[in-house]
């Protein structure tokens, strides 16, 4: 251990010295990132959840306790290969400093042996859930605020790769969350069948009545290009056409963040598109279930995406300033900051409060949508949400006119060997 | 000189293939035989110097205003550009592997071009209203002579499919579209000026400047093309969905008409295709429920910024499957590349058919019936619009057309529903600087 020896204040001396030992220490990371991540295949888990006793169900803990801190090591290398400047900008440090603190932790939670360790495991794993939820926002905006400092490509694959390995970390957890919650219950037969979060009869028509009526029950007020909120007359309808009757497996928080989000962009840009107008063109949502996917087609009259800020449809979802030049905004900035406190799970049910304007706690029961700053988030994670398990977001502009978007999601009872978690 | 040399030469090969035929009894191979050499040496000095990049904007300048003069002056200009792209699509078809030339349908192309180049790289100079009234009608009947190179070309492509790669096929043929393009835009420009002077008294104002029409009408195009492939589509399959125009119909721009024609019939020629198919396998062929319509959605210039008219052509024909998706816009040659009617590509209405008329009309319709429907489609067109059509390269083609100004064209398809397809065009006024 080194001592600073030039002259300096104590709180130099000691970030010099704290740094020096980080450096030193590194070696029990390089222990952990040195091991491959173990992935199941999406078939494994949700096999193995629908035989789940109490055997299992500390196994599964087990797996999730050893393989988490593993894909968290991997994580925080990625992060210690980026430019040195980058990670000593505060937000992205804070989320380096969470990363190492989540390690550090699992590290040394000790083995799980019985159910009573399980609940244990299981506080543990919610609290730290809830601990990382200023990840995405502190991100986004550390890496937007950097934008120059690194090319677009290795920004945005950054970026990608971070946010994958988060939503595998928490499918694990959440999975393992929910198995162990059902435990004793038979949970296929119930209303909403499901084998841990994976609900392996979700009705797409239902969700997207849901997220529609979510959405159109905020109040009217629509925050233009200026950041100025013009007040409109009332929200689109969702017109729901095709398949109405379409099923498949799939988890349900994913699919319904993915419609939320376009269908609130849908509605904003018509309702910013039509304000002159005394009626509202809907939004159509097509559902067509194919051999091995779902497609579902959202196409509105909101103008189209053509603007100066982005060459195509698809630098929506990056997230260097040099593709999307709205990245650094100083409106989206401190929209940014202002939700790295709170943090962003990136779910519909954060969104969703109750009359007082706190989280709703069962957010089927909330009273409606909070206002919120635009973010700019709600893209690029819904790229990746429809990405994750092998399907596709496409957004197609008619200049002028409207925008189509086209999400494709593969079945998840078919073809699970290839999908891995 | 010449005579004696090839009489030299062919009674030489005579007398070794009768010594031959006499000693071994074996055919020997012949190559064919060079191109005559004064020719050979006129393309080659055109092919050297690459045509003057023309923009559409000094092609219309004929026009502005339209005189004897810039009449004129319009057919020394067709005199010197079209014959350096004859010479450029002769001098690519030459250098094209040995093997490929010498295939009928590829030396069949090459000799249609060189004798095309001959012709007006060898015309005498055009200096008055007389002599250009016989030469635009002459150079009428030429463009119309290279009407099926295309066609013939890929049927030489589809056999000679295992000596170039598809990359290399589609590069050519891509080529060889762009310069097909480029030459009749040249030569039916001056027609139509041509045409013009002649009857300038009787014509009012217009907003026609030779090809290009100022004001041209998405919706009345769509229309005209919609009557076209619908009574082709009832003629052949019983029955055609109708057509429904929203966004903005009135919107006008500068285009080429017979370029938009060309895009919209075939893309609306899927779509009609598809959709009666899908709905017949669906609920059969003699089911009374409508069947869905076609829906163009018609959008004007955003802003001056972004000059493109775009429109979206949607059906409800069941879409295109994944795995299809990548071969859409591929020249027919590039599925299976063989010449037997029974390999069926399987893809549904939007796959790439092979040439010859044979087309893949989803599953369960006899052959006979898909032969129809591409035969009849070759003849039905072969009046107005070209025998490529029924032959599977409507959706390249398409794209090539919309790309020829900068604009696209796109195909997004919800699998199991239907398909949309984004076109964007270019207003030609605002690109005047558009190359041709």
């Amino acid at each position: 251990m080194q001592r600073a020896t030039c002259s300096s204040s104590p709180g130099d001396v000691r970030r010099s010295v704290t740094t020096a030992l980080h450096f030193y220490q590194n070696r029990q990371l390089d222990l952990y990132a040195s091991k491959q991540a173990h992935r199941l295949s999406l078939r494994q888990l949700v096999f193995f959840g629908r035989h789940m006793n109490e055997e299992r169900l500390i196994k599964s803990a087990n797996y999730v306790r050893t393989e988490l801190p593993v894909r968290i090591a991997h994580r925080i290398r990625d992060l210690q290969a980026l430019p040195y400047v980058i990670v000593t900008q505060p937000d992205v440090a804070k989320v380096y400093e969470l990363y190492w603190s989540a390690f550090e932790k699992f590290r040394r939670f000790p083995p799980i042996t019985n159910l009573s360790d399980n609940s244990k495991f299981c506080d543990f794993l919610e609290t730290l859930l809830d601990e990382h939820a200023p990840v995405i926002p502190s991100l986004s905006l550390g890496l937007s605020l950097c934008s120059p400092l690194l090319p677009p490509e290795s920004l945005d694959s950054f970026m990608n790769r971070m946010l994958i390995s988060r939503i595998s970390r928490r499918v694990l957890a959440e999975h393992h969350l929910a198995l162990s919650m059902s435990l004793g219950r038979d949970s296929l037969n119930s209303e909403d069948p499901h084998v841990g979060i994976i609900s392996t009869a979700l009705d797409v028509k239902r969700s997207i009545v849901k997220c529609a009526y979510l959405l159109r029950s905020r109040p009217h007020g629509i925050e233009n290009d200026n950041g100025k909120v013009i007040p409109n007359r009332g929200w689109p309808e969702v017109v729901v056409e095709g398949q109405l009757d379409t099923k498949f497996a799939y988890i349900r928080e994913h699919l319904e963040y993915i419609l939320f989000e376009l269908l609130k962009n849908a509605m904003r840009a018509t309702g910013l598109k039509h304000w002159h107008d005394t009626t509202l063109p809907p939004i159509y949502v097509t559902v067509v279930a194919g051999k091995d996917d779902v497609g579902i087609r959202l196409s509105d009259q909101g103008g189209g995406l053509s603007s100066n800020s982005i060459q195509s449809p698809s630098d929506l979802f990056s997230f260097s300033h040099t593709r999307n030049a709205t990245r650094i905004d100083k409106r989206r900035i401190r929209a940014l900051r202002r939700a790295s406190s709170k943090g962003v799970k990136a779910t519909v049910a954060e969104q969703v409060v109750e009359e007082d304007g706190h989280n709703a706690r069962d957010p089927e029961r909330g009273a409606g949508i909070a206002p919120h700053q635009r973010m700019g988030l709600g893209l690029p994670m819904s790229n990746i949400f429809a990405t994750y398990f092998g399907g596709s977001l496409q957004l197609v502009s008619l200049d002028g006119w409207g925008t189509d978007a086209y999400l494709q999601l593969p079945k998840l009872g078919t073809n699970l060997e290839g999908i891995e978690v | 000189m010449t005579l004696k040399r090839s009489f030299f030469l062919s009674h030489i090969r005579s007398t070794v293939s009768f010594h031959r035929r006499r000693c071994c009894g074996y055919h020997v191979r012949y190559a064919p035989e060079p191109q005559d050499v004064e020719i050979s040496r006129l393309l080659t000095t055109y092919a050297a110097h690459p045509p003057h990049p023309i923009t559409l904007s000094s092609l219309v300048a004929f026009g502005q205003p339209l005189t004897p003069k810039s009449l004129l002056q319009s057919v020394s200009y067709v005199l010197s550009e079209i014959p350096r792209r004859l010479a450029r699509r002769a001098r690519a078809l030459q250098t094209l592997p040995f093997i490929v030339g010498t295939n009928p349908y590829m030396a069949k192309t090459l000799k249609a071009y060189q004798d095309s180049f001959q012709f007006l790289a060898t015309y005498s100079p055009v200096t008055t209203l007389e002599e250009n009234a016989r030469f635009t009608a002459e150079l009428s009947q030429l463009v119309e002579s290279h009407r099926n190179d295309i066609p013939t070309m890929a049927k030489g492509f589809q056999e000679c499919a295992k000596y170039m790669s598809p990359a290399q096929i589609s590069n050519f043929l891509d080529g060889a579209i762009r310069n097909r393009i480029s030459v009749r835009l040249i030569a039916e420009q001056h027609i139509a000026l041509s045409r013009v002077l002649e009857a300038q008294s009787e014509l009012g104002p217009t907003s026609h400047y030779g090809i290009v029409d100022m004001a041209c009408s998405p919706a009345a195009v769509i229309k005209m093309c919609g009557e076209f492939v619908s009574e082709l589509c009832e003629a052949t399959l019983g029955a055609a969905p109708t057509i429904v125009i929203d966004g903005h119909p009135d919107t006008t721009f500068a285009y080429v008409p017979v370029h938009l024609e060309y895009i919209l019939t075939e893309v609306l020629k899927n779509a009609f295709r598809a959709t009666v198919e899908h709905h017949y396998k669906q609920f059969g062929s003699t089911s009374t429920k409508p069947i869905p319509p076609v829906t163009v959605t018609i959008s004007p210039p955003p802003s001056p910024y972004s000059p493109f008219l775009s429109f979206r052509v949607r059906d409800q024909g069941g879409g295109v499957s994944p795995s299809n998706m990548a071969r859409i816009f591929s020249y027919a040659f590039t599925t299976a590349g063989h010449s037997s009617p029974d390999d069926d590509v399987g893809g549904g209405p939007y796959a790439a058919q092979h040439v010859g008329g044979s087309a893949a009309v989803g599953e369960g319709t006899s052959r006979g019936e898909g032969n129809l429907f591409g035969e009849i489609t070759s003849k039905g067109l072969q009046v107005g619009l070209g025998t490529i059509a029924g032959l599977g390269y409507g959706l390249p083609m398409s794209r090539l057309y919309a790309r020829y100004f900068g604009g696209s064209l796109d195909l997004f398809s919800l699998d199991g529903w239907g398909s949309d397809v984004f076109v964007k065009l270019r207003s030609v006024d605002q690109a005047g600087n558009a190359e041709i």
